[in-house]
């Protein structure tokens, strides 16, 4: 009797489980029946440029133009093509030259009230004084692009792909998509920036601000203008080399570039290094006078030179040093993740 | 010169290689003889010479043909494609739902015959599982080992547990998945979220100001991964990669040694100075868009 009421239980849940099945599949069947196509994605359509029509020159010559202005002039251009030179002289006007491209000319922005000069000057790719067309490109483009500026000049630079120099002028910015950049003999300071290129500096002063991608980054014989002028060099996945930068203040940074430094430290000064995972070559003078504050991860800390009061702490994954060398008039800060970390002496010295 | 002048539609066709391999060897020898001719086909090729390269970016600029958009399609769908896809598509075929309808019916009828049977009640009962027998999902894990996870206010929580399957019941932890519980809503945190997911990842409260880092660089990473792929050329983008992976990992690792040892100075300062660099570097995308943007 009991295997009956079993054999009747196990009919009755096989039942219940086979309606459940078909259920189940019959829901499929029907979503099957009504399942719609998935829809492909349209590729979307090329952002119209806003870039404007560019003036070509159209005569046998180069374009060149001429202005008066002011010594101190403001100066704003933008290079779309070519190498640009910039070049500081004595006389108080903007030379602009294209050679097998645009037009030039200047939009005049702001004069000097007593002398009537220009004091802030627009280089245009082409000349609004002539040529009256709207939507015309207002970037420069050529071979070669070539200004002559007032020494005191600021020249202030965006550009698509060029190689750039500039020489013997106040104060520089200049920020470009691609190209490397050359400045010397600027004054009054310096921010630079490259997404693909390399930025070498000599022989200036002021504050600077130079920033690559992917490039490295040279500065030699660079010096504050002022009190209190920092100097600032990073770069992503390039190198960094100092050399005689006078400034008190400095950040530098790579990402997994490696960075040389050569001179000296001042006192009072404050220096940062930081990588992720290249590493820091200190270059100084065997009386150097800071206060070291290092901390790594995976790399090592190396000085041939002696220090003080050295306090060493590791833990599993990092490890932290602070030093003294001389009197430690400066404080030096370095952080890098796995690059090494090397004091030694600079050469020239026994 | 016998032959009359060609007009600048067919010098300009001549040019693009367009004509009839006749008319390019009569134009050809045309141009040969006629000095007016050249002249304009020289001008014509200095126009056209002018204007791919004034286009040349335009034409460079990196642009999914439709090849790679059907590709791009393929492979979501290939991805759509879950474990119901095949039965899906096995049940659209008429005759086979119209099978599985009959079926259905048949089934329906032989579980109603089946039903009517007189079966004590009492009986049918036992066949619903016993409440013993259900057993929490929370310590289904029982050969776990003793893992801290990270979870809010560093309060590494366990559970206690029972080895079930051996017969000296011994107590140990266990590994437990932190519930949080927002108001009426609980919901689950996964201990090993990755670092650039910013919203999700638990701060660490010992450095300061990580909370900010950690927001900035989610809405940095959301804008560049808009048009970095625009931005970059592969070379760029290699670098940007792997730069990217190295202050990642850094992060990662010194964050775990911060929450592990709050004390550590060191930890503290890389990472301090990776958020900085991974910033920095996300940055320098997101501004080398908006400059390129500027000059179009």
């Amino acid at each position: 009797m009991k295997e009956r009421e079993k054999i009747t239980s196990f009919i009755k849940t096989a039942n219940v489980l086979f309606v459940v099945v078909f259920l189940c599949l019959s829901a499929i069947t029907i979503f099957a029946q009504t399942e719609t196509p998935p829809k492909p994605i349209v590729p979307p359509k090329p952002k119209n440029s806003k870039a404007g029509k560019v003036a070509l020159n159209k005569g046998d010559t180069p374009a060149e133009k001429s202005i008066a202005v002011d010594s101190n002039v403001n100066i704003s251009l933008c290079v779309s093509e070519g190498n640009l030179k910039i070049n500081g002289w004595e006389r108080n006007e903007i030379r602009a030259f294209v050679s097998s491209g645009s037009e030039t000319g200047f939009k005049v922005l702001q004069k000097n009230k007593q002398s009537g000069k220009a004091v802030w000057v627009m280089v245009l790719g082409f000349d609004p004084a002539k040529n009256k067309e709207t939507n015309l490109d207002e970037c420069l483009s050529g071979e070669k692009i070539e200004l002559d500026v007032p020494r005191g000049a600021t020249v202030n630079v965006k550009g698509q792909a060029s190689e750039t120099t500039i020489e013997s002028v106040g104060k520089v910015s200049v920020e470009i998509v691609g190209g490397d950049i050359f400045l010397s003999g600027i004054e009054r300071g310096i921010d630079a920036k490259t997404y693909e290129g390399d930025v070498t500096v000599g022989k200036s002063g002021g504050a600077m601000t130079l920033l690559s991608t992917t490039g490295n980054i040279v500065a030699f014989n660079v010096a504050p203008s002022g009190i209190g002028d920092i100097f600032k060099a990073k770069t992503s996945s390039g190198a960094i080399t100092l050399q005689s930068v006078e400034h008190r203040q400095m950040e530098i940074n790579s990402n997994s570039g490696s960075m040389k430094f050569v001179g000296e430290f001042l006192s009072g000064g404050q220096y940062t290094f930081g990588t992720q995972n290249g590493s820091i070559l200190l270059a100084i003078p065997q009386n150097s006078s800071c206060k070291i504050n290092a901390s790594y991860g995976r790399g090592a800390f190396n000085s041939a030179l002696p220090l003080l009061n050295v306090v060493k702490n590791a833990a599993s994954k990092t490890q932290s040093l602070s030093a003294l060398m001389g009197s430690g008039d400066a404080a030096l800060n370095l952080t890098t993740y796995s690059g090494s970390i090397r004091i030694k002496k600079s050469e020239g010295e026994k | 010169m016998t032959e009359k002048c060609f007009d600048i539609g067919t010098i300009q066709a001549f040019l693009d290689g367009e004509l009839s391999s006749d008319k390019m060897e009569s134009v050809s020898r045309h141009v040969a003889l006629c000095d007016d001719c050249a002249i304009a086909l020289a001008a014509a090729e200095e126009e056209s010479a002018f204007a791919f390269s004034a286009l040349e970016q335009e034409f460079n600029t990196l642009v999914p043909t439709k090849r790679l958009w059907t590709k791009i399609n393929n492979s979501i769908e290939k991805e759509k494609k879950t474990f119901w896809k095949p039965i899906f598509a096995f049940f659209s075929n008429p005759s086979v739902a119209a099978f599985a309808s009959l079926l259905i019916v048949i089934g329906f009828f032989a579980a109603m015959l089946g039903l009517k049977t007189d079966v004590p009640t009492d009986l049918a009962v036992e066949t619903v599982p016993s409440q013993k027998s259900v057993v929490s999902p929370i310590i289904s894990k029982p050969n776990t080992a003793l893992v801290e996870t990270p979870v809010e206010n560093n309060n590494p929580k366990f559970l206690l547990a029972t080895n079930s399957g051996n017969d000296k019941p011994r107590n140990r932890a266990v590994k437990v998945d932190f519930i949080k519980s927002e108001g009426k809503s609980t919901r689950k945190i996964k201990p090993s979220m990755p670092i650039e997911n910013g919203e999700q990842r638990a701060t660490n409260e010992n450095v300061l100001g990580e909370e900010s880092y950690v927001k900035t660089i989610a809405t940095l990473t959301e804008t560049v991964n808009d048009g970095k792929d625009e931005v970059l050329k592969p070379a760029a983008r290699f670098a940007f990669e792997r730069d990217l992976a190295v202050t990642d990992d850094a992060i990662k690792k010194m964050s775990a040694e911060v929450k592990r040892n709050p004390k550590n100075v060191a930890a503290k300062q890389i990472l301090r100075a990776s958020y900085q660099n991974k910033i920095d570097l996300l940055n320098s995308v997101a501004e080398k868009t908006e400059l390129m943007a500027s000059l179009k």
